[in-house]
């Protein structure tokens, strides 16, 4: 997914868009701005500051700086859970985990190596039961015996999947299953940082009910979702663009700009 | 004079075989499909009336693979490293390692030079190391899975792939195939990196030659080029997807139950 925040000076957020990324739209990040800018009702020019985070950060000739995803996405948890600990976003290629402390990144832990553990495993899991991604937690909450599913690859987790149906389990109860394996991936990688709360969980994959009620069984604990748990990332980014700005100006020295282009990116030619 | 069979359940084909005085005399192979209890009794039907026995004449039928403990007319049932032994000895007796790279797994077995395992390692817990990794990417390339072999030998800058995930790779295909590289230097890609957990395995097991391949893996031309790059030289059998079969009914003639 390509998300674009913009926030004022107040860090209202004037608009917000998430749109999915694909093959073919790395190169079209401008399109997803432009939608942002026609939201907020403001020109591009009139935008201070733009970072650019995240897996394709470099590919956006847009962007005035970029920052790693692991400092924006710290900064964006800060904003909303200033008494946050541990930070757990699990998305559609990776999964990682950012112990903190007052808003400082501490250590953290990444795994992008293997489908399953990631949103990805969802998804194809989804897929082979012709599920929608978004039905997935509320109906695995009506288990009583959750399925006992195996958390190594996703591959061989749908095959699994598809022989539970067929001998007749309930989807439920398999789906059950699913989330817990994918949450003792998630525990099972955190534990390196020596979990405590507050836990805040973002990512697509804290959008599934029940992946959280997992993760809080595995964890003994309630753990905090954003509102929006995409956009945590792009939040931070916007934040840290606004303290840029702000530092220069305190400084009375000129804000340090790229060289802008709201055009596709030419970084695939 | 008895009879015996040995049926092999794999997660993509299913492969049966009768032997007389450890000598194979019909071998008959089929899609495994969900059914395995079916696909064995079909296997079974056709080995008989290609041999014109009745089931009585089948002295003993040792099942292996997949779903070998689901097999109705199982008289034992026996891991597939030791049937895969068992069968590579057979065919090439001076045998001392064998790569059996299969549907969902791999797995390399060391020999004495008796034909007993030594050593093994398998590779199981990740498609990425299985012949499933090549499916896959044949899948989404719509490339016909034996034609997959031949084609990767007409590559001219294979690819290497930044995961070790099958999942993640497919996703890396599509990519690559947008940014206009050719099937071919994909394709031998994938083997490359196929090769490359089975070496794993190799150093693991600690790979002696004679060295042969069984297993679908054993068919694919491509697959077979990239592990002799690593230096080792391949004994192919005419059949290697029955290898297991065929070990599985000499090991039903030879031990006693």
């Amino acid at each position: 997914m390509t998300k674009v925040v913009i926030i004022d000076r107040n860090d209202e957020i004037c608009a917000s868009v998430i749109k999915h990324t694909g093959a073919e739209h790395r190169r079209l990040a401008n399109r997803v701005m432009e939608e942002a800018l026609e939201q907020a009702g403001v020109s591009f020019d009139e935008i201070s500051y733009v970072i650019a985070t995240g897996y394709g950060r470099i590919t956006v000739p847009f962007a005035d700086r970029q920052i790693t995803e692991l400092t924006c996405h710290a900064r964006g948890v800060y904003h909303y859970v200033p008494s946050v600990r541990l930070a757990i976003d699990v998305g559609g290629q990776d999964a990682k985990g950012l112990k903190m402390s007052c808003g400082k990144l501490l250590d953290f832990v990444m795994s992008d190596k293997c489908a399953a553990g990631t949103g990805r495993f969802l998804e194809l899991i989804a897929a082979s039961l012709d599920l929608k991604l978004d039905d997935m937690g509320k109906l695995s909450l009506k288990s009583t015996s959750k399925a006992s599913i195996s958390n190594t690859c996703t591959v061989f987790t749908r095959q699994e999947v598809v022989s539970r149906i067929s001998e007749g389990v309930p989807l439920e109860d398999i789906l059950a299953g699913v989330h817990d394996a994918i949450a003792s991936r998630i525990t099972r990688m955190v534990e390196k940082l020596k979990i405590e709360p507050d836990v805040v969980f973002t990512g697509g994959v804290a959008k599934n009910i029940g992946v959280i009620k997992s993760l809080e069984t595995k964890l003994g604990f309630k753990v905090i979702v954003p509102e929006e748990p995409l956009l945590s990332g792009a939040i931070g980014a916007a934040l840290l663009g606004k303290e840029i700005t702000l530092k220069a100006l305190a400084q009375g020295k000129p804000v340090q700009r790229g060289r802008r282009s709201l055009s596709e990116s030419t970084f695939f030619q | 004079m008895a009879w015996f069979m040995g049926i092999d359940i794999g997660s993509g084909m299913s492969k049966g075989v009768i032997t007389r005085d450890g000598k194979l005399v019909s071998h008959y192979m089929l899609t495994s499909g969900v059914n395995y209890r079916n696909v064995s009794l079909r296997l079974r039907e056709e080995l008989l009336a290609d041999t014109g026995l009745g089931v009585e004449d089948i002295a003993r039928t040792v099942t292996t693979g997949h779903a070998a403990g689901l097999i109705p007319f199982s008289n034992h049932h026996v891991a597939d490293t030791q049937c895969c032994a068992r069968g590579i000895k057979h065919i090439f007796p001076s045998v001392r390692t064998v790569i059996d790279v299969q549907g969902q797994s791999s797995q390399v077995i060391h020999l004495d030079e008796r034909g007993q395992i030594t050593g093994f390692a398998v590779s199981e817990a990740c498609a990425s190391g299985s012949g499933y990794f090549i499916e896959a990417i044949a899948n989404v390339l719509q490339v016909k899975l034996e034609d997959i072999g031949s084609l990767s030998l007409n590559a001219k800058n294979p690819v290497t792939f930044t995961t070790g995930c099958a999942v993640f790779s497919e996703s890396e295909v599509i990519s690559r195939v947008a940014e206009g590289v050719t099937k071919e230097d994909i394709i031998a890609g994938v083997h490359q990196a196929l090769a490359g957990k089975i070496s794993v395995l190799n150093d693991r097991v600690g790979l002696e030659e004679p060295c042969a391949i069984s297993g679908g893996g054993g068919l694919n031309i491509g697959l077979i080029r990239s592990i002799e790059e690593l230096g080792i030289q391949l004994l192919i059998p005419s059949q290697p997807q029955i290898v297991n079969a065929l070990g599985a009914a000499l090991v039903a003639g030879e031990q006693d139950f």
